[in-house]
């Protein structure tokens, strides 16, 4: 429970960075609609890995930078960020023993809860009504997770961070 | 000491700082919805901080890109190479007597020259990005104030209308598609000047054409151009062709969906139009 390292804090702020780049890379057509939330299972992985030191603050803040990067209404994924980090935080030690697969889904609900909320956001503000491939990048999240978490699990150890 | 109405201030709950923080989220989205002017300070902050990122963001797929494009260009190149040679010498033959002819085509095609839109200026902008954010679907253009790109400035491509400018940043702007839900287009059908509008759907496949009456004339394959008449869009250019006319007797309008005309999923580039009058007026005060 030490205080994180320079060093420490630059590989978390790494991972979120490499999360985000992904978020916004131009990709081919429809693969742009079946892109997973990178950001929000980094995002998860921290709140559950280190509680203590990854919390609504700093979700919040992502999220406002996430605004500014796809031109959202501003505050929308901040609030959404916050709310994901906040679920997150109130069942981290449920998650932390579920096995890998059941934890994907419970993460992906999650996310997708988030998701709701700036679904929410959007109708309420623009009008758009959500469609059935709003869903897509929803699923991707949980079949992704299996595989991000002992990559994120990896670079958590090497940088020593607990 | 160090609490409000019983909550801790020094080390507040999850659920305190999430209170507090939703609230705040909550008036930053009604300050950009409603007051667009308190909220475009912090915006364009995050859009300064944010374009170095997009250009990162970007650099893979143009590079993979070009270099599959250059190594299927040179396999290519190789077999036109000598498919030409030989071409070229019967072609020898024939330039020189169409030499004569050449002169005249020039002369010709100087009197034929008109620009494309008449009343337009055009630029061609780069997409730095397709969709802009989950569920949303816009392009990001790498063309911003600096290149007097407005608000409400009609984008083509060579095949229709894609859509309009909706957000001016320091060095990118925002595109809402016709597809988009809040895109409505004025149009006329090519074939029998019957006025429309044509409201996107959120799918970018989909645009649907609503408040037509059911003796309305119109049929699947019937070209909708832009009628000019909302301001924005120049008129009598291709916007969707009509795909199915639904006409059930319990409802009060017929149902009609349409196929944008513009490649919504093959852009590289698109077309920014200036209406002559306005960069007369930016250009001269």
């Amino acid at each position: 429970m030490d205080n994180l390292t320079a060093r420490q804090i630059a590989t978390i702020a790494a991972t979120f960075a490499v999360a985000i780049l992904l978020g916004v890379m131009p990709t081919p057509g429809y693969a742009a609609l079946l892109r997973p939330d990178w950001v929000a299972i980094v995002l998860v992985y921290w709140c559950i890995a280190i509680p203590d030191r990854i919390g609504i603050g700093i979700a919040w803040l992502i999220g406002l930078l996430l605004d500014g990067l796809y031109g959202s209404l501003l505050g929308e994924q901040a609030l959404a960020k916050a709310f994901l980090a906040y679920l997150a935080l109130r069942f981290y030690l449920r998650l932390r023993i579920f096995p890998r697969w059941q934890q994907a889904v419970a993460i992906g609900l999650l996310i997708a809860a988030s998701d709701v909320v700036v679904l929410m956001t959007k109708s309420l503000v623009h009008g758009n009504t959500p469609i059935w491939g709003d869903t897509v990048p929803m699923m991707i999240n949980v079949v992704l997770w299996p595989f991000l978490f002992p990559l994120l699990r990896e670079v958590r150890r090497r940088a020593k961070i607990s | 000491m160090g609490t409000f109405l019983g909550w801790s201030i020094t080390r507040p709950s999850n659920f305190a700082k999430f209170a507090v923080l939703a609230v705040a989220s909550v008036a930053l989205i009604i300050a950009d919805a409603r007051h667009r002017h308190v909220a475009i300070a912090v915006d364009g902050a995050m859009a300064r901080i944010a374009y170095p990122l997009q250009v990162l963001a970007a650099w893979p797929a143009t590079t993979v890109e070009g270099v599959w494009h250059d190594m299927r260009t040179n396999t290519r190149l190789r077999h036109e190479n000598d498919r030409l040679t030989r071409d070229n010498r019967l072609l020898q033959a024939a330039v020189t007597r169409l030499g004569a002819l050449s002169a005249e085509v020039q002369r010709l095609r100087k009197i034929l020259k008109a620009p494309p839109l008449p009343g337009y200026r055009e630029t061609l902008a780069g997409i730095l990005g397709v969709s802009s954010g989950p569920f949303t679907r816009e392009l990001t253009l790498d063309e911003g104030r600096p290149q007097h790109v407005y608000v409400g400035q009609p984008v083509i491509d060579a095949h229709g209308i894609v859509g309009q400018i909706i957000k001016v940043g320091p060095d990118t702007s925002r595109v809402m598609l016709v597809t988009d839900p809040n895109s409505g287009v004025p149009v006329v059908s090519q074939r029998n000047g019957l006025r429309a509008i044509v409201f996107g759907t959120g799918s970018l496949r989909r645009l649907k054409v609503p408040y037509l009456p059911m003796t309305a004339d119109i049929r699947a394959g019937d070209i909708l151009v832009s009628s000019g008449l909302g301001g924005v869009f120049p008129a009598g250019y291709p916007v969707a062709k009509v795909e199915r006319v639904i006409s059930d007797p319990n409802e009060a309008f017929l149902t009609v969906t349409a196929r944008p005309l513009a490649q919504l999923n093959h852009h590289t580039d698109v077309v920014l139009l200036w209406p002559l009058s306005r960069t007369a007026r930016t250009h001269h005060g």
